[in-house]
């Protein structure tokens, strides 16, 4: 296979223009001011200094966080479930259900996060179902509740999906197993089946954890201006503001937070070296 | 296995497929409501489907969305499988670094990614447009093509290649007739990956994006601030088009798979490709064919002109009608803000005309981006309100032609809202807590400052940090205390709807509201309020220097700007379609509506004014708001 | 033996998508006893042992192990532990935690978890390896952990699918050993599934062959390898001559026309039976000591003995001229494009059976470009043959018009037969040249087509017989002429395992107990 070697040359200088090019921009431009060129530019630190000399950025980089932290958990608690019922239902089932999962994410995004404003709205659907039920005058758009909801529904297929396949992977007989060993059900699930999916489950909360912490359109639509995250502080900057320096510095910032929890993330993986089954 | 009955996970089931499936289907059902409404269904109709096909806005963007997504894929997908191949027979040690760089993309917040390929477009001046967004594509996708081919090139015996060309097959025939039929399944899911992120992406598009070129979800995005049911209509075409995709992938294999003959089979592998194939050009073809065609004959027949206007801010019928009068072709471009056209403007993007407010016409003036217009081509001096010429920006109409002019004031709900509170109070309604959790606040710090500014008593462009600085903690304490909805255009459907109270609002919108609505009222505070002015300019960038003064024409002339006025609720600078859009005898739209006359003869009400310092501070001061905003919730 | 009852299945059946995999299965197993099912893959013999194990559950039946009845228990409550095919270690735990896993779940204290796993590590001879990653120990390392996984839990019965399977031949036979040792060991009941014959007589106490859902025999090694009960069991296990046979009586069974004593009865008068004789059991004497007699084929060392292959009913054959001629291919006119076939004889009942396709075959006919070499098709035949005997011209030629004539002789060929072997043979005198000869690939089969050799059965016409072709002269060296060719079949043929010598082609005696024929009952397959 070795005459093949010359075939990956091409993409290695496609991959050095569009992924590397563009990444060491970013951080020139995080350390350089407005109106410096490739060719001429001094080196500050100012833009990080200002990051982490206020606590109010500190804070949206926080508060980012941990919505992407609540809405990972809800994803992990509503996709375990429901990735275990599929896993366990018979093959023709199986396969249909993945595919309903799937669907709606062919589906734009934005479109489906568009349709939550007219269900949230006021007056929407949901409000007139807690209508119904007494409870009058609950405003959800615009609200916590709605971002959270917003982000489970785009991303939580994603957690499904990954959980479900690390199911399906799984010998049926380590389950046996299991079970040969005297180990109940409920056992089996605990001491078997959830340490060996933990591998789709990483991968579920990286494909959640991920989008949602950098999500700026889906607090915009469905939280309002109040509702201000660090891809809403970032978009602001490049967009509005026109503050193209400080914006990749927070870039850089939110690059780095990612792979420092990526790395934490492998580290907790192979710790659980769960998965050989992949070699 | 025993298949139990598992009440829990069943339940659980059909709940999460309804909560995946709701909002599609209620977007579905709305595409046909006959109102404007998202909340109320009025009655079946299929005028947002004739809206849609008319909007060429909406057709280009589904063009453009599925033509990226397809060639994307295309092109991501042989480079990729082929990159794949050629890495896994590369050295460890390339392999390795080039893996890890893959993984940037994948790793990566999108939105860094984003913001690095507009930054390698904008350093290598790369005009941004159809071609910079399918490259960002392409660049994003091949690494998820990898991810999936890489492993099935691994698993393949390595003596395969060797094999082939052992019994006398080319490099090229071992490639294509025994690598790639190996790892099909690989690259049919990496396509397959490819194809639902390249549909599905916003962020990067949204950056890279540029020339008017807009996919789906940028449509959305910048479209979704007012009630648009064509929204839906589209996306339930989106719909469609996967279904059927979807039923060609699957039914049609098995189809042929019933066909009695083996020698099918073999065709049975190109067939697929080639139906989905057929439809999408089909598909494309049909879109292209909605595009109208040009009349020849015409003066501007062949040239282009590139206008450069906010949202939602010009009657439908306009372009098309000048379309079909000059034969010149029209890209229409929306901004969010003037900010964000500043950026634009400043950074290279070519436009004939743009619509932008007084205080960013003063700055481009000022920086030197604007050019002077030819008076002498401007016709419709005479039918212009006085009110609209000689502004204080361009007092000597050397570099703008009004196009919308107006006030800023407070709608409120008649029925909720007492107007001697309002009469007392002016824009420190704001601050009163009897309207607590039912007011909103613009979304922009010049007129949210505005507002606190006046309230306080000082002029609106103060230069003055300590009155700033006491704007920003009137405007701290409203938020913090008032529980307020920080939106921007959500405001007029909102307001339209009755859902709250009090909100700022631009008298144009307001006058939509109070025609939607006879609730509402307008109220101007007598501490003064900002009146301004959208008036067209021509950047130093501009092409179409003689079309672009023959739109300004154009578009102000009576039944031009009469149309327009009636679509778009703001106050036409023409006299006569003012006069007549507001009077009874005329059954003017906006018979009775206070807001549709700014008022004009206030000492208080100012014009912005730019500042750069002034405008950064207010700028930072106002996320501050928002973040304090959000801190409060 | 006074052993105790452990498990009872009764009358178990399992069907998978309306395929029947168990056809009402009863069978015992004691305590204490290593217990084989035997049998092909697909006979059900895995299925048998899942729903022991409780992983499937029988359609019906009932399973009684202790006394209480099973079937209905979850494989957690069973009082019997498993070594999976592939050994289903848990890929995230240690070799130790992998052996403690059962004991933790019964909630033993620390300490006594650690002394018996290390018991364990011990009994397997796996010290030291208490931490070491499942997944990095080899196929015999995983098979003793398994196997220590299971047999930590003291389970009454140990079920073991296939263990052995994946591990290479050496490892095997080691194992082997292994497992009956730790049987005896721990002293418990092991039920081992395998389709490997030898490692089943090799290890166990009873086996219990089975196929096509349904058990064939029950019965120690000896008695399954000595007292086959059908064709089935004998060809399965060990080696066997299995010859037709008539029962006359009880204790007289004839084959090829010879009445022999014997031990079995029971059996209906003339009944047709099979009949087994090991190899092992023949033995080779003088001619006049044999009760049969024949012809050593084959010797073959194998070791410990010899291999020898007896024939004690010959063969058939039948001796044909091999015309050798020169080429006389026909070239076209303009010289690019050839044609070749040769004469050939054809029988005289044969005649009517004749058209094109089977014409140009047994002419051997081709056409073929010079310029490429690629295959013309032969676009018609010219050809009148009466069914009388005589020589009749055919003429072959292309779309081209290049044209070939050849000869077609109509003889009256008669054919051989040989009614102590029940089957008949015939073939033809044929031509060919010296290029086809050379240039064929599988020279032997090319001859029975150009001679149009056949056999069959005398009882069955329709019923064909093998044929072996048998000639002197080298291909490459081929040159024109005559040749002679034999075809031919074997006769009845006799495998012996002996430790004496024989020369092939030697005429011996062939002698056996009367207890060394063991008569079975038809099976209809």
């Amino acid at each position: 296979m070795k005459k093949f070697s010359q075939l990956a040359v091409p993409y290695i200088i496609w991959a050095a223009l569009m992924i590397v090019l563009p990444m060491l921009l970013i951080l020139m431009y995080s350390f350089t001011e407005h109106g410096n060129s490739i060719i001429s530019f001094a080196v500050t630190f100012d833009h990080y200094i200002k990051f982490f000399s206020d606590p109010d950025f500190l804070l949206v980089l926080w508060r980012s966080f941990t919505i992407a932290v609540k809405t990972t958990i809800i994803c992990l608690l509503l996709g375990y479930p429901l990735a275990y019922f599929i896993a366990r239902s018979a093959e023709k089932w199986q396969n249909i259900l993945v595919l309903c999962i799937t669907i709606p994410t062919w589906i734009n995004m934005l479109v489906r996060t568009y349709a939550w404003i007219g269900l949230l709205s006021d007056g929407g659907l949901f409000a007139q179902i807690l209508g119904f039920f007494g409870v009058e005058e609950v405003e959800i758009l615009y609200t916590e509740f709605a971002v959270l909801l917003g982000m489970v529904y785009n991303f939580l297929p994603f957690m499904i999906l990954q959980i479900n396949t690390s199911l399906c992977k799984m010998d049926q007989n380590l389950l046996n197993a299991s079970a040969d060993l005297g180990a109940t059900p409920f056992q089996t699930f605990w001491k078997v089946t959830f340490p060996l999916s933990l591998p789709g489950v990483i991968n579920g909360i990286t494909l959640v954890f991920l989008p949602a912490i950098s999500a700026f359109f889906i607090p915009k639509l469905l939280g309002g201006g109040q509702y201000f995250l660090i891809g809403n502080l970032i978009e602001n900057q490049f967009i509005t503001v026109g503050e193209w320096n400080f914006g990749s510095a927070i870039s850089m910032i939110m690059a780095a937070v990612m792979m420092l929890l990526m790395m934490l993330v492998k580290k907790l993986e192979v710790r659980n070296q769960g998965g050989k089954e992949d070699n | 296995m025993k298949k139990s009955s598992r009440p829990f996970g069943k339940i659980l089931m059909i709940l999460a497929i309804v909560f995946f499936y709701l909002p599609i289907l209620y977007m579905i059902i709305f595409s046909f409501n006959e109102g404007k409404s998202l909340t109320t269904f009025t009655g079946f109709s299929l005028r947002w489907y004739q809206h849609m096909l008319e909007s060429r806005d909406m057709m280009s963007a589904l063009y453009t969305t599925f033509t990226v997504a397809i060639l994307a894929t295309l092109i991501s997908t042989v480079v990729g499988t082929i990159a794949a191949i050629g890495l896994s027979s590369s050295k460890k040690l390339v392999r390795d670094v080039v893996e890890q760089v893959n993984n940037f993309p994948i790793m990566n917040p999108d939105i860094v990614t984003a913001i690095g390929f507009m930054l390698l477009f904008i350093t290598f001046k790369v005009e941004r447009g159809y071609v910079t967004m399918l490259l960002a594509h392409i660049a994003f996708c091949i690494p998820y093509v990898m991810l999936s081919v890489m492993p099935k090139v691994r698993s393949l015996d390595p003596n395969l290649a060797d094999a082939a060309m052992d019994l006398g097959a080319t490099p090229w025939v071992a490639l294509t007739k025994v690598i790639v039929p190996q790892i099909t399944p690989g690259i049919f899911s990496g396509a397959l990956i490819a194809f639902t992120m390249s549909v599905d992406d916003f962020i990067i598009s949204y950056f890279v994006t540029g020339g008017g070129v807009k996919n789906l979800s940028i449509m959305v995005y910048t479209m979704s601030k007012r009630v648009n049911p064509s929204i839906n209509a589209v996306s339930t075409l989106v719909v469609v088009i996967i279904t059927v995709a979807l039923v060609i992938i699957n039914v049609v294999p098995a189809i042929a798979a019933k066909r009695p003959k083996k020698a099918e089979m073999g065709k049975r592998k190109i067939a697929i490709p080639c139906t989905i194939g057929a439809v999408v050009v089909a598909g494309i073809i049909a879109i292209f064919a909605l595009k109208p065609e040009v009349n020849s004959d015409l003066p501007y027949s062949g040239q282009t002109l590139y206008i450069y206007l906010p949202g939602e801010y010009m009657g439908e019928e306009i372009v098309p009608l000048f379309e079909e009068q000059t034969g010149a072709t029209v890209i229409v471009e929306n901004f969010d803000s003037n900010e964000q056209a500043y950026i634009k403007v400043t950074n290279g993007e070519s436009y004939d005309i743009i619509i932008p407010s007084d205080y960013m016409i003063q700055r481009l003036m000022e920086e030197g981006y604007l050019q002077k217009i030819d008076k002498s081509l401007i016709t419709v001096w005479n039918e212009l309100d006085e009110a609209v010429l000689s502004p204080a920006f361009d007092p000597d109409n050397e570099y703008s032609v009004s196009y919308f002019w107006g006030t800023v004031g407070i709608v409120y709900d008649k029925t909720k809202v007492s107007e001697e509170d309002l009469k007392e109070q002016g824009f420190g309604i704001f601050l009163n807590e009897k309207y607590k959790g039912d007011i909103y606040v613009y979304d922009s710090e010049r007129d949210s400052f505005m507002m606190a500014l006046k309230d306080l008593g000082y002029s609106m462009n103060t230069e003055n940090e300590a009155e700033l600085q006491e704007a920003y903690e009137w405007l701290v304490q409203c938020v913090t205390t008032m529980d307020p909805e920080i939106v921007t255009d959500e405001i007029i459907d909102n307001m339209a709807q009755g859902r709250k109270a009090l909100g700022l609002c631009y008298s144009g919108d307001a006058t939509y509201i109070m025609s939607e609505n006879e609730n509402m009222g307008f109220y101007m505070p007598e501490e003064g309020t900002n009146r301004w002015y959208d008036s067209m300019v021509i950047p130093t960038t501009a092409e179409s220097y003689v079309l672009a003064h023959e739109f300004m024409n154009f578009v102000n002339s009576y039944d031009m700007a009469y149309a327009n006025s009636d679509w778009v609720g703001y106050t036409s600078p023409n006299l006569a379609v003012k006069e007549d859009l507001s009077s009874e005898e005329e059954e003017g739209s906006y018979a009775g509506i206070n807001a549709y006359i700014p008022r004009t003869d206030h000492p208080l009400d100012e014009v912005f004014v730019f500042n750069e310092e002034v405008k950064k501070l207010m700028g930072n001061l106002w996320s501050k708001v928002k973040i304090a905003a959000s801190n409060a919730k | 033996m006074e052993r105790k009852k452990l498990i009872e299945f009764r009358n178990i059946t399992k069907s998978f998508d309306k395929q029947i995999t168990l056809k009402g299965i009863n069978l015992d197993i004691y305590e204490n006893e290593f217990v084989t099912l035997l049998g092909p893959s697909g006979c059900g013999k895995t299925t048998l042992l899942r729903i022991l194990g409780g992983f499937l559950e029988a359609d019906e039946g009932n399973i009684i192990f202790n006394g209480e009845e099973i079937s209905h228990k979850p494989a957690y409550e069973r009082e019997l532990n498993t070594v999976f095919q592939k050994y289903a270690l848990f890929p995230h735990l240690s070799v130790y935690e992998n052996i403690a896993f059962g004991l933790k779940l019964k909630k033993m204290s620390k300490d006594v978890i650690e002394q018996k796993v290390m018991k364990m590590l011990k009994l397997i001879g796996l010290e030291g390896y208490e931490n070491k990653n499942t997944t990095l120990l080899s196929g015999g390392q995983q098979q003793r952990v398994a196997i220590a996984r299971a047999l930590v839990n003291e389970p009454k019965v140990l079920l073991l699918d296939e263990p052995l399977a994946a591990l290479d031949l050496k490892l095997r036979k080691e194992m082997q050993y292994e497992l009956k040792r730790i049987q005896q060991e721990v002293g418990i009941t092991f039920i081992f599934v395998t389709h490997d014959q030898e490692e089943a007589l090799t290890m166990s106490d009873k086996i219990v062959v089975m196929n096509g859902g349904e058990i064939q025999q029950i019965g120690t090694p000896e008695d399954i390898y000595n007292e086959p009960a059908n064709r089935f069991v004998a060809n399965f296990i060990g080696e066997s001559n299995i010859l037709p046979a008539t029962m006359l009586d009880d204790y007289k069974v004839r084959f090829d026309d010879i009445t022999f004593d014997c031990v079995d009865y029971g059996f209906k008068k003339n009944e047709p039976v099979d009949v087994v004789i090991r190899p092992e059991d023949i033995d080779i004497v003088p001619v006049e000591k044999g009760k049969m007699t024949g012809e050593v084929l084959s010797t073959l060392f194998k070791g410990v003995h010899y291999e020898i292959m007896v024939e004690t009913v010959p063969g058939t054959s039948v001796t044909v001229d091999m015309r050798v001629i020169r080429t006389h291919e026909v070239t076209s006119e303009n010289g690019k494009e050839k044609i070749n076939a040769s004469n050939f004889y054809v029988d005289l009942e044969d005649v009517d059976k004749l058209d094109d396709k089977e014409i140009i075959a047994r002419s051997n006919a081709m056409a073929w470009s010079t310029e490429d070499d690629e295959y013309i098709s032969i676009a018609s035949i010219e050809y009148d043959i009466k069914p009388e005997l005589g020589s009749y011209p055919v003429v072959f030629s292309t779309a081209n018009g290049t044209a070939v004539e050849r000869t077609v002789f109509v003889v009256n060929q008669p054919f051989v037969k040989n009614e102590k072997a029940n089957e008949a043979i015939m073939a033809f005198n044929f031509f060919t040249t010296v290029d086809e000869i050379r240039e064929s690939q599988t020279l032997d089969v090319d001859i029975m087509t150009w001679a149009n050799a056949q056999g069959w059965k005398l009882s069955d016409e329709n019923q064909s017989i093998d044929i072996s072709v048998d000639y002197d002269f080298e291909p490459e060296n081929v040159k024109e002429g005559v040749y002679k060719i034999t075809f031919w079949t074997t006769g009845r043929e006799f495998k012996i395992h002996t430790t004496d010598y024989s020369e092939v082609g030697q005429e011996v005696g062939l002698t056996f107990f009367p207890e060394d024929i063991h008569v079975m009952s038809r099976m209809d397959f």
